[in-house]
């Protein structure tokens, strides 16, 4: 049996799993799946590779071999109205993190104030809610591309930016900005409340090797478990991520984030999600805002979006996750 | 606990803690004035070689921006080809490859209407030129900071530094300066400049500091550390919040915010990287928004004051042990006398008084001690003989007026006939030892019986004599007188005549017929007497007018008679009993007594005396006796 799983292991295709962003603890999950030997042991060969502005991820997708990768369910549902025949395959982020974050001091301290303000959005692919929050407040301000660093802000350049709350929201105050100088509107706050990382892969791959998908799924599900429950070894395996990736961060910013995402991944008391998977209703509130937004035109029914892979509950998390009580726990009441 | 102590340690001690306290205060003192001095100097020397570092930093970035805003003002003024941007990029480079390691014009992508990457760019390789398109496949330059800053800012902006994968992994920051044409931006300049000489130079003034040096971005990012680790990764901030230490954090943070506003300063301060204490200068680096910090270090200044102090402390501590010494050397030479006294004493309380104290030299406190001692020796010595003396007179004295009293003692009878027709008792208790009261009875023939009894004036030795004489006189007289009166006359006279001390005596004198109980008597200004009669009643007998005797010569006396039936009794006595007193002062009183002889009446002329002396005790009750108690009783029995 060993010798078959070493043989597995060793002829075992080589499968990529790609991330929508560069390497940080939004991933943690995924790196401790692949150094954990989780994937390994369902005997397939994973490589992680990191995304970005500068990584062309449709190309990588399309290419033919079986690639998966994490992206957000708005990016999802607008790439299939593009037509790429993308399939979820798991709900990994089930809570909303995106933040506008403004300068108090420009007198921005609700939503009115940011009329004709200059705002740097990540545009195309993260900036359905923020249109959805600009359309309920019949906002009309000034976009700017955000990318890779929100320096723009920090030099005053715009007024407000996009801030995930478990990354650049962070980011800012270890650039010495005290909270007390930011107003934050925090978009699950206002009604935009969505479903963010997902895995994903192409609805060919789905087809053809059903076991693949279930087992880099399961395998990545178990990876968050067992973050979760191991957060320093966690942390540790993301800071040689990161540093094998070059990524200009420290270990303080990658335990908020890690910290973050874990809320945002496993329910907490008085959240309806369940661990690892996209509810219907999600998905149609999801799929309702991006047509509002006219961001879609249309939108498959959700057993086509989503296919079912079974054994998921085998990694269900033991107990309910005792993180949400110390980070996110006035934002569950005002929701 | 001290107080137990000799005279010696507590001198020594007192003087050493004085010494110490002294000692300690100009050691503090000195520690504290080098201290400041240090300190001063510190911050002198930090604030002269971060403004070197600064102005070192300043001179090439200033040379950079001028060397950008000149491939810019080209750029804006004229029309030029790719190739033409590439002949630029090169002779920039070529004219100040010391200073710069790459340049970039990288044009607006969205100029034109139609989407098109284009930035040539050139860098030094090893030494060599090396040009490259960095539009090249569609590259996506402007989702770049150095792109997109200065792009949006619409001004020259420094971007963070950033480690140059492509090259080396070195440490580099990039100047961008937006250029236009006419309103419309047209692209970015950029020059890279390599910061590993940065690194160098701190680490040079690290060392010569003995602490060392960092430089942080605009958001406060570490760009150069002595922990490269740090570097690019961490910011001042990150470092903070990373601290367990909530003090540390936010002393970490506020300091990160003042460098980063540009303010300079030195403080106090503990690093949330390093844990080490010492004092942190820090100052803007202007064109860049950066700012540099020089830490020096606690451990290493206090080296240095230490080194100061030590021989202070050094030479603190000989000084200290040869006050010691000297302390003790002076108590000890100042209290051995003392201690010779002290010993001498001791044998003189043994009562030795004739040893000579020790001789002591010289006119101090302790000089004038031992001579005052010696004159209480000698005073003592007189004393004792004087008291030796006082007391042998006073037991004479003591012994003679014993004797004296047992003989007034026995010149009152204690003895009374024994007869079928009268009974009677006395008793004479003295306040003094020797006293001036008398009784006395006399019969000059077998039917007839005088009694007395006087009270001589005054006390002690002089009553005691002249009640003698008294008495003699009386006994004499009665040898040949039967009239009371005339008895008085007689002894008056008697005693007057040579009574040069003017004494006299209060004298009752009474001759019973035995036959009938007739009674005459005469009374010398004594106490009545009281007649207890059979039947209970009692009275004092009538005075008779007349005065004490003694006191001038040729008085006449009165005489007066009454009745003594069977049974009846004469109560004679002196003041002594009626004027008895209890420990409050009052006087036992005649009514009292009067009382008693109701109560005894029937009795023997004893038990009646003994019964009247009973309660004269328990009227007073303790209180000392201040007079004579003398009482006679005679019964007649009315039978002869």
């Amino acid at each position: 049996m060993l010798a078959a799983f070493l043989a597995q292991a060793v002829f075992a295709e080589e499968v990529t799993f790609l991330l929508h962003w560069s390497h940080q603890a939004q991933f943690a999950g995924y790196y401790v799946a692949k150094e954990k030997g989780f994937y390994q042991k369902r005997g397939r060969e994973v490589v992680i590779k990191r995304g970005g502005y500068d990584v062309d991820g449709r190309a990588c997708l399309t290419e033919g071999k079986p690639v998966f990768c994490t992206t957000m369910l708005f990016t999802a549902l607008e790439d299939r109205d593009k037509g790429l025949p993308l399939v979820h395959l798991a709900q990994v982020v089930n809570r909303a993190n995106f933040t506008l974050v403004a300068w108090k001091k420009n007198g921005i301290a609700k939503p009115e104030d940011l009329q004709g303000r200059r705002v740097s959005l990540w545009l195309k692919e993260f900036e359905a809610p923020y249109d959805a929050f600009f359309k309920r407040y019949h906002l009309q301000p000034r976009k700017e591309p955000q990318y890779f660093t929100v320096n723009l802000f920090l030099r005053r350049g715009v007024d407000a930016c996009a801030a995930m709350y478990y990354n650049e929201y962070h980011t800012i105050q270890q650039c010495g900005i005290d909270p007390e100088e930011l107003t934050v509107f925090e978009m699950w706050k206002h009604g935009f409340d969505f479903p963010e990382d997902g895995i994903y892969c192409m609805a060919q791959t789905a087809e053809s090797q059903p076991d693949l998908c279930r087992d880099i799924a399961e395998a990545s599900l178990e990876g968050w478990v067992y973050a979760r429950e191991h957060q320093e070894e966690a942390l540790d395996i993301v800071m040689d991520y990161v540093r094998r990736g070059h990524v200009p961060t420290n270990r303080a910013h990658m335990k908020w984030m890690l910290e973050k995402m874990l809320v945002s991944i496993f329910p907490g008391p008085g959240d309806k999600w369940q661990f690892g998977v996209l509810s219907p209703e999600s998905y149609d509130n999801a799929v309702r805002l991006l047509r509002e937004q006219k961001l879609i035109k249309n939108a498959p029914p959700f057993e086509d979006f989503h296919r079912a892979i079974g054994g998921l509950n085998k990694i269900e998390p033991r107990t309910a996750s005792d993180c949400h009580s110390r980070f996110r726990g006035n934002d569950t009441v005002s929701k | 606990m001290l107080v137990n102590r000799s005279i010696a340690a507590r001198m020594a001690v007192f003087v050493l803690v004085g010494a110490g306290c002294i000692l300690g205060a100009i050691i503090g003192y000195s520690y504290f004035a080098v201290r400041r001095m240090l300190m001063e100097e510190l911050r002198s020397e930090a604030e002269y070689m971060a403004k070197a570092a600064v102005n070192r930093i300043e001179t090439v970035e200033r040379s950079v921006e001028k060397i950008v805003q000149g491939m810019a003002i080209d750029l804006e003024m004229s029309s030029l080809s790719t190739n033409d941007m590439y002949q630029l990029l090169r002779r920039t480079l070529e004219e100040n490859r010391a200073i710069i390691c790459g340049a970039a014009i990288a044009l607006d992508p969205a100029n034109g209407g139609i989407t098109n990457y284009c930035a040539p760019y050139v860098y030094l390789d090893k030494g060599q030129l090396v040009a490259k398109d960095l539009g090249a496949g569609n590259y996506h330059y402007d989702v770049w900071d150095w792109f997109n800053l200065a792009q949006k800012l619409r001004m020259p902006v420094w971007c963070e530094p950033y480690f140059d994968e492509g090259g080396g992994n070195i440490l580099m920051v990039t100047y961008c300066y937006p250029v236009f044409k006419g309103d419309e931006f047209y692209g970015v300049v950029t020059s890279d400049v390599s910061l590993e000489w940065l690194a160098d130079m701190l680490a040079k003034i690290s060392k010569d500091i003995g602490g060392y040096a960092w430089l942080i971005s605009a958001n406060g990012t570490f760009i150069t550390h002595p922990k490269r680790d740090l570097i690019m990764n961490e910011t001042i901030f990150s470092t903070a919040e990373a601290h367990p230490d909530p003090a540390l954090r936010a002393a970490g943070r506020k300091t990160g915010q003042r460098m980063i506003r540009g303010e300079t300063d030195f403080i106090p301060f503990t690093s949330v990287v390093t844990g080490k204490q010492g004092w942190l200068y820090f100052a803007p680096v202007p064109s860049t928004d950066w700012s540099l910090a020089v830490m020096f270090l606690r451990e290493h200044l206090m080296e240095y004051i230490f080194g100061l102090n030590k021989v202070n402390l050094i030479l603190g501590t000989i000084g200290f042990a040869l006050l010691l010494i000297v302390a003790l050397a002076i108590a000890r030479s100042i209290t051995y006398p003392l201690r010779q006294l002290a010993s001498a004493t001791r044998t003189m309380a043994q009562g030795d008084l004739d040893k000579a104290l020790p001789e002591i030299k010289g006119e101090d406190e302790v000089a004038q001690l031992a001579s005052a001692f010696d004159n209480m020796r000698g005073d003592l010595k007189k004393y004792i003989v004087q008291l030796q003396e006082a007391t042998a007179a006073r037991e004479r004295m003591e012994s003679e007026m014993r004797i004296a009293r047992n003989i007034q003692m026995d010149l009152v009878p204690k003895t009374f006939p024994s007869r079928k027709e009268f009974e009677m008792f006395g008793l004479l208790e003295p306040a003094r030892e020797v006293g001036g009261d008398f009784y006395d009875y006399f019969m000059p023939d077998d039917q007839h019986i005088f009694v007395f009894i006087g009270d001589v004036s005054g006390k002690g030795m002089p009553a005691a004599l002249f009640m003698a004489v008294t008495r003699t006189l009386l006994k004499a007289i009665c040898r040949v007188e039967r009239n009371p009166a005339f008895i008085l006359r007689r002894l008056n006279d008697g005693l007057a005549e040579s009574n040069d001390s003017s004494m006299f005596v209060t004298l009752f004198c009474a001759l019973i017929d035995l036959s009938t109980g007739e009674c005459k008597y005469s009374n010398g200004g004594h106490n009545p007497p009281f007649v207890v009669r059979a039947s209970g009643a009692v009275t004092s007998l009538p005075l008779t007018g007349d005065v004490a005797v003694g006191i001038m010569p040729k008085m006449e006396f009165n005489e007066k008679l009454f009745a003594l039936q069977a049974g009846d009794t004469l109560f004679l006595y002196t003041d002594g009993v009626t004027e008895a007193m209890n420990p409050t002062g009052d006087l036992f009183g005649e009514n009292r007594a009067l009382e008693e002889l109701r109560q005894t009446h029937g009795a023997t002329g004893e038990q009646m005396v003994k019964s009247m002396r009973e309660k004269l005790r328990v009227y007073a009750a303790g209180a000392e006796q201040s007079d004579d108690i003398t009482m006679l009783a005679f019964r007649f029995l009315g039978e002869g």
